[in-house]
């Protein structure tokens, strides 16, 4: 039976929900894998907003840990204030959206290299900034509270949520208006704005949406680790991270992200914690090796593989 | 073809004046399309062509001068914003949207263009691929075209945004003579259907071809106006395109 791609997505979606639902019970039961789940839906979030914008719009960014970073925080010391961790969440949202909006709207005047630029140096401001906000906890940060926490079920299912939410999102940005304008300008944002496309309209808009589900990120991420710090949650670390899971993965597309995020864990996790001191070369020399061998990601080449296996079976 | 009906002015330029540094590109120019009017616009490389196109869609903004489309001014609006006022251009070299399909490339100025009430964006894509004899071709991947599918393609894309006026750069150029007829086809379709054109070319068998008046411009200045047989019997055109030797030869022998 041949089946349309509506159809195929659907079911690859109802397929994904099933899978991450049957494997919670066993995840849930085993504290590191509870932990690796956790981080695998986090990145899925962090990478399907980030190619929001540095996919569909080709604004690489390399500063979405100030986003970040504004959604840890508000979680953090909202609930301190004695607030729901659920209900701390669309704060968080809302204010990395202002922020992202803020400091986006001037900085996506600028394209390509100039724009990367200007993002490390508004992240970087931001850090330090951070650094030296007593009220947040300064340098030393801030621990929540222990006995408040929500339990491995809850932060199973909320990081399955957040991270499935984010793909649909990528989905529905990929099919509207909003993201065939966005594709349009990366590709010519002179014929663009001829054709009527609003360039920096459009830019501001999505930007305010990655960075809205990125303070999510940051939110979710303070809930798990119960101690955000600036250097972690505004680190540069995290800003080139994200960059690396959407080149592996693929940029531009919307499953890239997801498979760039898990490997990305894989390595992580496996290989370059073997390596302590020296991961970060390794991960500068992975992304050489990316851009120079594959610069489309994965998700072409496992496209390829697909149709490779439909011939030969079909 | 008959000449313009005395019907309103689409679009008017009164001195408009650009300079870069110490170049004066574009020299107080005066022009004005009527409705249902097709003006070509001619004159040397470097004349201020391309420039003129620039300040009448919005890319550069004059210095001085004014630009009126349906009497409202709009030489202070961007790009994006004179298309939504039915000012549409194709590019001198098309810029076409790689990554899109035929299809996509011409749905983005369906989706962006100018609103009209009663179209769906998805159906003037189709027209507008049809009428550039594109419709073969509408899921083909952008970067398989060639250059006369580019260029149909900026002219479908141009044309989804519903115009009152088009902006045509050079459509004929590098096109060989059948595709240059077929170029010329589309674009008097396209004027027939109630788009006034400016049109820049090179090519002059197309734009003496297909336009009512022609406006001449060298250095940056109006040298010239008139029906096609009038600007090319001009003495000043001929100078400006062949030189001052040229116009002593066409009078007889040199004293």
């Amino acid at each position: 039976m041949e089946l349309s791609p509506q159809r195929k997505r659907l079911l690859l979606g109802a397929g994904a929900v099933v899978a991450v639902a049957a494997a919670g019970p066993l995840l849930i039961a085993n504290p590191y894998a509870s932990r690796l789940a956790q981080l695998l839906f986090l990145n899925i979030l962090l990478a399907s907003a980030w190619n929001l914008v540095g996919g569909f719009a080709g604004q690489i960014s390399f500063g979405n840990s100030s986003l970040f970073g504004v959604g840890a925080y508000a979680t953090s010391m909202l609930w301190l204030a004695g607030i729901h961790p659920f209900l701390t969440m669309p704060v968080a949202a809302l204010l990395a959206a202002i922020y992202g909006v803020a400091w986006g709207w001037p900085c996506l005047r600028l394209r390509g290299p100039y724009f990367a630029i200007a993002t490390i140096g508004v992240a970087e401001a931001t850090r330090i900034v951070a650094n030296h906000v007593e009220a947040a906890g300064g340098a030393s940060g801030l621990t929540l509270p222990l006995e408040q926490d929500l339990g491995p079920v809850l932060l199973y299912g909320l990081g399955g949520v957040l991270a499935f939410a984010a793909v649909l999102v990528s989905a529905a940005v990929r099919k509207s208006r909003l993201g065939l304008g966005l594709i349009a300008l990366r590709e010519d944002a002179k014929a663009a704005a001829a054709s009527g496309v609003d360039v920096s309209r459009q830019q501001v808009t999505v930007f305010a949406l990655a960075a809205a589900l990125t303070g999510l990120g940051g939110a979710y991420y303070a809930l798990f680790t119960l101690y955000v710090v600036p250097e972690k949650v505004f680190g540069f670390d995290l800003s080139i991270s994200l960059v690396l899971m959407v080149l592996v993965g693929g940029i531009g597309t919307v499953i890239g992200p997801v498979l760039g995020a898990a490997i990305y864990l894989f390595l992580e996790q496996f290989v370059l914690a073997s390596l302590a001191d020296i991961h970060l070369a390794a991960f500068g020399a992975l992304l050489i090796f990316i851009v120079l061998l594959e610069p489309r990601g994965v998700a072409p080449r496992l496209a390829q593989l697909v149709r490779l296996i439909r011939r030969r079976t079909g | 073809m008959s000449s313009a009906p005395a019907g309103s002015v689409l679009l008017e330029t009164t001195g408009v004046t650009k300079r870069f540094g110490g170049l004066t590109a574009v020299r107080d120019v005066h022009l004005a399309l009527q409705e249902g009017e097709v003006l070509g616009l001619i004159g040397p490389n470097g004349a201020g062509k391309t420039t003129l196109f620039n300040l009448l869609s919005g890319q550069l903004h004059p210095d001085s001068g004014r630009i009126r489309m349906l009497g409202r001014e709009i030489q202070h609006l961007p790009p994006h914003r004179t298309c939504r006022l039915g000012l549409a251009r194709t590019f001198q070299v098309p810029r076409p949207f790689l990554a899109l399909t035929v299809f996509e490339s011409v749905l983005v100025g369906a989706q962006f263009g100018r609103r009209v009430a009663g179209t769906a964006p998805r159906r003037t894509a189709r027209e507008c691929l049809s009428l550039t004899h594109l419709g073969s071709r509408r899921d083909a991947p952008v970067h398989s075209l060639n250059l006369a599918e580019r260029k149909r393609l900026d002219l479908a894309r141009a044309l989804a945004t519903r115009p009152r006026v088009m902006l045509v750069d050079e459509v004929a150029a590098g096109l060989n003579p059948s595709e240059v007829r077929e170029t010329v086809g589309i674009l008097r379709e396209v004027h027939a259907s109630g788009v006034g054109v400016i049109y820049v070319e090179h090519v002059m068998e197309a734009v003496m071809d297909i336009s009512d008046r022609i406006q001449v411009l060298d250095q940056g200045a109006t040298i010239a106006v008139g029906t096609p047989e009038e600007v090319t019997r001009d003495p000043a055109v001929v100078e400006a395109y062949l030189g001052r030797a040229a116009r002593t030869d066409q009078d007889g022998p040199a004293p």
